[in-house]
């Protein structure tokens, strides 16, 4: 770890791009459902050494000026038949349900007036939320969109706290530490974090007391 | 000794407390993290914390001395190694 934090520029998402074989129905998902602004488009003609088919390239707007885009390639058929997955890749029956879904988008909301104003949204369209969860630190709402991708809205319950950043530095310190010798544990990752917090928690705390 | 570390945050102060009624265990402040040490086991009832599970199972951030050998929806026990 560098001893100065190299300075932090980047501003959020410009967007995260997907495939869709379904365009109309992404339409009726992000702008029609969620009311996501379409705000870009680009109707390109195929180039290059590849055989590379004419596309649209359509962005929406979701919040915060952060944009979910897709591709549409004419006449290009779906790349996969697996029963489980979605546009852009397919699983069979060896991968375990929890890798499969874990890949997601997570959007943000500020209260829960807006989280259940989503939900509304959703529940009156083709794609009802699947899921609702709520505990102590967050509640989210969970879909697929029509591509298969997996779809968060989540709330946080508080503000997260400092000690937070402090806790997340050392898991991930003791995870590569951890990842980095022979058969790493979850056991031999929270016995490398108890050393890292007996090092580093006090003085820590001291140092925000100024 | 095991040495149990739990950060200071609102949702685990519960486990910190129902952990430390025992009277052979001890709860301190390391930093901003709850240090729950004791000589033998340390055991927290999860119902007595109130702790549903998503926050349960992510309520461990160190264990020093000892290793987990119960984590479930009933209680979490660390015992010495």
């Amino acid at each position: 770890m560098p001893l100065e934090p190299l300075e932090h520029k980047v501003r959020g998402v410009d967007h995260a791009a997907f495939p869709t074989f379904d365009p109309v129905a992404t339409v009726r998902f992000y702008r029609d459902t969620l009311g996501f602004p379409v705000v870009h488009s680009i109707c390109a003609a195929g180039w290059g050494p590849e055989d590379h088919p004419d596309f649209i390239h359509f962005f929406f707007d979701i919040g915060n000026d952060d944009r979910i885009a897709f591709f549409y390639y004419f006449g290009l058929e779906p790349v996969h038949e697996a029963p489980r997955g979605d546009a852009y890749a397919g699983f069979g029956p060896d991968t375990p349900e929890f890798f499969v879904r874990s890949r997601h988008l997570a959007i943000h909301v500020d209260d829960q007036d807006d989280l259940l104003e989503y939900r509304r949204r959703l529940d009156a369209s083709s794609w009802p939320v699947e899921m609702q969860i709520q505990h102590e630190t967050i509640e989210s709402i969970y879909t697929h969109d029509p591509n298969g991708y997996m779809v968060e809205f989540t709330r946080a319950m508080r503000p997260v706290t400092p000690q937070e950043d402090l806790d997340a530095t050392l898991t991930i310190d003791a995870l590569l530490d951890v990842v980095g010798a022979p058969e790493p544990s979850f056991g031999k990752l929270l016995a490398r974090k108890a050393e890292l917090i007996v090092e580093r928690a006090a003085a820590w705390e001291l140092e925000q007391s100024r | 000794m095991t040495a149990l570390y739990v950060l200071d945050v609102p949702e685990n102060t519960a486990v910190a407390k129902v952990a430390g009624q025992d009277p052979d265990v001890a709860v301190a402040k390391l930093g901003p993290y709850f240090e729950i040490t004791a000589d033998g086991a340390i055991v927290v009832d999860r119902r007595a914390t109130g702790c549903r599970h998503a926050v349960w199972y992510s309520c461990v951030a160190g264990v020093g001395g000892g290793e987990i050998v119960q984590h479930d929806k009933d209680a979490l026990r660390v015992e010495p190694r």
